[in-house]
């Protein structure tokens, strides 16, 4: 019992230890910065800032509302 | 329509490198997504099949591989392993790819992966119908499965780390921290719950404290990392606004990724286990709510304003939903936490209510939302019917809803009347049966649009009504971008 708790926690443990090193590690990098421009990282000139991206099909040819 | 992509050069590069990078992940992430379709259908079945024997339990009462204590598992089994599993390593390699602006890695490899999983799928559930599966919930498939599990999962720790390391763009989306954590996640996860059940380590009570230890991180640290990671994608990007507060996402994040491993011990509150041991799942289940009300803060923002577009997406229809659903089953989830709660709800229905709208409400919609935005562009063609896929929304959302309300309810109260020693117990089993009528007949809804979504899926694959542009994803026709890219690779290599 002892021991498995031991692994069980251990492992928990590890988990955490990871992530907060990996948490260390992203701000040394410099990840939060500029997090106005992160947001928008996903747009692009293609798919910009405004515009929708899905639709329900139409029949035939689609119309763009 | 033009018949090139339109817009300035530049804007012209990010459009084809965006459709390189999509057509790189089609196969692997199609038989990813397939597969997992074909295992919604089936426990499905294996869902209806045991709702049905609560409130009949003569229905199929004379075939052993059909009785409850093994098609129950499997239909568990069949949703978490065959659908959720895959339908988030699907929207993972696909997402990944996209964010870290790389063709995706090892194709042929993580298609190869995907039918090693399927195998394991396919011969952990006959094991289960045959009687050879444990008891242990989430770990019903016999130790012989793993392999098929833990290796596919290595594999895509890799290609998802590989992609990383290689990635062209300079930020880490919030998306992609959720995508690496889930990936590094599950491997820990399964092999050292397979390690410690299987292998002689654990037995007896400390048995109980592995097994919820996985089945609760297999949820909130494997599929809901994946499904949040989806929604932070796909809600900004279908409705052209960025994050509402980007700072609180990445605070999400980091509190999911701090509290969430320990909170899986609630599960077992009322049992033979040292106070502490239950006190510190109680104590991070409390403090889920942080991440659970950034998400909440953000998604609801970010739609302000325009949920006009509910009408007009179907990619955003399921993922809003399913994002509210997080919130309402994650709230439910904390609180049940509590030992004043699980004295009334501990094994009732209200239990399964509140699993179904976590898993189904908030994990499945959003899959489905991420399929109907994933393959068309994978697929280069077009949903075949906007009929069908309302037939799949309002089936599964009212289907789930009725199902987790109906049960919340129903458990609440028989947990009441079976704390009350004057009740007589059979009052409570038929008190409760209408309620699994319901269930039976919920479930039957959800299953009818799973088989609708089934038949778009079939008919975009067969390029059954074969549209090249339309209004769901396409400004340009695709071949023109192939055109276009030819064009740009002549042009270099005469420059050369």
């Amino acid at each position: 019992m002892f021991l498995i708790s031991m692994i069980i926690w251990a492992t928990a443990l590890l988990g955490a230890v990871m992530t907060v090193w990996a948490l260390t590690w992203a701000i040394k990098r410099g990840e939060f910065r500029n997090l106005r421009q992160g947001a928008a990282s996903i747009f692009d000139a293609g798919e910009p800032i405004g515009r929708q991206t899905d639709f329900f099909p139409t029949s035939g040819k689609g119309v763009r509302p | 329509m033009s018949n090139v992509p339109e817009g300035p050069a530049e804007s012209r590069l990010e459009q084809v490198s965006r459709i390189l990078i999509d057509d790189s992940s089609r196969v692997p992430v199609l038989i990813w997504f397939t597969s997992s379709v074909i295992w919604l259908l089936l426990g499905s079945l294996a869902a209806m099949i045991s709702s049905i024997k609560l409130h009949h339990p003569d229905f199929l009462g004379g075939i052993e591989w059909l009785t409850f204590g093994r098609i129950r598992p499997v239909h568990l089994d069949i949703v978490f392993f065959g659908w959720s599993s895959m339908a988030a390593v699907g929207a993972l390699l696909w997402l990944q790819a996209r964010l870290c602006h790389v063709r995706l890695p090892w194709p042929l490899l993580l298609s190869g992966l995907a039918m090693v999983w399927n195998v394991g799928v396919v011969v952990g559930s006959v094991a289960v119908l045959a009687g050879h599966g444990s008891s242990i919930e989430y770990l019903e498939f016999p130790a012989y499965c793993a392999p098929f599990f833990a290796v596919p999962a290595l594999g895509v720790l890799a290609a998802n780390v590989k992609m990383y390391l290689g990635k062209n763009s300079q930020h880490t989306y919030v998306s992609q921290w959720y995508l690496l954590a889930a990936t590094v996640w599950l491997p820990i996860l399964y092999v050292t719950a397979m390690l410690c059940t299987y292998f002689g380590l654990v037995q007896g009570v400390s048995q109980a404290i592995t097994n919820w230890w996985f089945g609760h991180n297999a949820l909130g640290l494997w599929v809901t990392p994946i499904a949040v990671a989806t929604a932070y994608y796909l809600i900004p990007k279908v409705t052209g606004r960025p994050v509402h507060s980007y700072h609180l996402s990445l605070l999400g994040f980091w509190s999911l990724a701090i509290f969430y491993n320990w909170a899986g011990t609630h599960h077992l509150t009322g049992g033979p286990l040292p106070a502490w041991t239950i006190t510190v799942g109680v104590v991070g289940s409390m403090m889920m709510f942080i991440p659970v009300i950034t998400v909440a803060i953000n998604h609801h923002m970010t739609m302000r304003g325009v949920f006009h577009m509910l009408k007009t997406s179907p990619t955003l229809r399921f993922t809003v939903f399913g994002s509210f659903m997080y919130t309402v089953a994650s709230f439910q989830g904390s609180l049940e936490a509590l030992r004043s709660h699980q004295e009334i709800t501990h094994f009732t229905q209200y239990t399964i209510g509140h699993a179904h709208l976590g898993l189904y409400g908030f994990f499945s919609m959003i899959m489905f939302g991420a399929m109907y935005y994933i393959f068309p562009r994978i697929t280069n063609n077009e949903w075949s019917s906007a009929r069908l896929i309302k037939v799949h929304f309002w089936g599964s959302s009212i289907g789930v809803l009725a199902y987790g309300i109906g049960l919340c309810w129903a458990g609440w109260w028989q947990g009441l009347m079976m704390n009350d020693p004057s009740i007589p117990f059979l009052q409570t089993v038929e008190y409760v049966k209408p309620y699994l009528i319901l269930r039976s007949v919920s479930g039957a809804g959800m299953t009818i649009a799973h088989i609708a979504f089934a038949i778009s899926v079939w008919r975009i694959l067969s390029r059954h009504h074969f549209v090249m542009s339309g209004p769901t994803l396409f400004t340009t026709e695709r071949p023109a971008w192939r055109e276009f890219v030819n064009e740009q690779n002549k042009r270099e290599e005469m420059a050369q």
